[in-house]
């Protein structure tokens, strides 16, 4: 099929990414994505497809080289602290996970598709913390009760991670920094709380 | 107004009333192998149309019939832009089709599903 390129594919995927983070799906129009990615409608439309055709190309772009690194640095950051500590103020986490929060609360109810893309995601994401919790756990005992709490401890990492970025959202722009300084000293309180008991 | 429906392996449309007479065309079916997407774009018919041939067109009345642009076909039939749904074809006689329906959400996850589903 012939797909004529006046664009940058990859520029206009990232572009989109960010404009997908920032609002619900179904509040960005057809004449946003146009004006905002400076794309003609017919070459967004034949690259893409339909506009779930490009957002799912951002999802996957975001999922990828955004939330994917940090999971990565999560799975090496060490302990829970330094866990809490890169996924809360790592550049580059925010953009990734709030379209991460918008597509689970928005688009994967809707879009089997996408609900098992997060549902890879968060499994890894768990994994990662996982590992990064292991440190803060009494090591040597590999029986089941202890591998059961680590787990647990990863499923409520995970869910704390997001938990906070969401808390960030919703102070929004009137917190000053948009509540980043809030969800990194919630965070260093809480990693300080854990790893103290 | 068209209405747009999924009958086996085939997206159809089936243009309503005098819809018929304006794009002179009654019915489309297009497999869904070549549907590629569905989107709900009123913001679409303020974008050129090209050259009509053939089918009707009273600008900010009625948009209708087989219009040539860059070289491809576009198949429209819209009288309010505000419920126009965009299905972007390939391999087809048509690059796309711009038609109004009743309900344009309820259209495009209809032709969502219907892709997923394959």
């Amino acid at each position: 099929m012939g797909r004529p390129r006046g664009f940058d594919e990859a520029a206009v995927v990232r572009s989109a990414a960010e404009l997908f983070a920032t609002r619900s799906y179904d509040g960005i129009s057809m004449d946003e994505l146009v004006t905002h990615l400076g794309v003609h409608r017919n070459s967004l439309y034949k690259t893409f497809g339909s506009k779930r055709g490009l957002y799912q190309a951002a999802l996957t772009w975001s999922l990828e080289h955004e939330v994917a690194p940090l999971i990565g640095r999560l799975q090496r950051s060490g302990d829970i602290a330094a866990a809490l500590r890169v996924a809360l103020t790592e550049p580059g986490a925010e953009t990734g996970l709030n379209l991460l929060l918008l597509a689970a609360v928005e688009r994967a109810p809707v879009d089997g598709e996408v609900a098992e893309q997060l549902d890879k995601v968060l499994a890894a994401f768990d994994e990662a913390a996982l590992q990064a919790a292991d440190a803060n756990l009494p090591a040597g005992d590999a029986d089941r009760t202890a591998d059961g709490a680590k787990a647990d401890l990863a499923f409520a990492l995970t869910a704390t991670i997001l938990g906070l970025r969401l808390r960030a959202r919703a102070a929004g722009s009137g917190a000053g920094d948009g509540g980043a300084t809030d969800i990194r000293r919630a965070g260093a309180a809480l990693a300080h709380h854990l790893t103290q008991s | 107004m068209a209405k747009i429906s999924i009958d086996g392996d085939d997206l159809v449309v089936e243009m309503e009333g005098l819809d018929k007479l304006w794009a002179l065309k009654s019915r489309l079916a297009i497999p869904l192998t070549n549907v590629r997407g569905a989107t709900a774009d009123p913001g679409i018919i303020r974008e050129p149309k090209g050259l009509r041939a053939p089918g009707t067109r009273i600008p900010g009345l009625i948009t209708a019939g087989t219009f040539h642009i860059d070289g491809e076909q576009v198949f429209w039939d819209v009288h309010d832009a505000a419920k126009a749904v965009v299905v972007e074809l390939a391999d087809d006689r048509y690059a796309r089709l711009i038609v109004e329906v009743a309900d344009p959400r309820a259209t495009v996850a209809l032709v969502e599903a219907a892709l997923a589903a394959r």
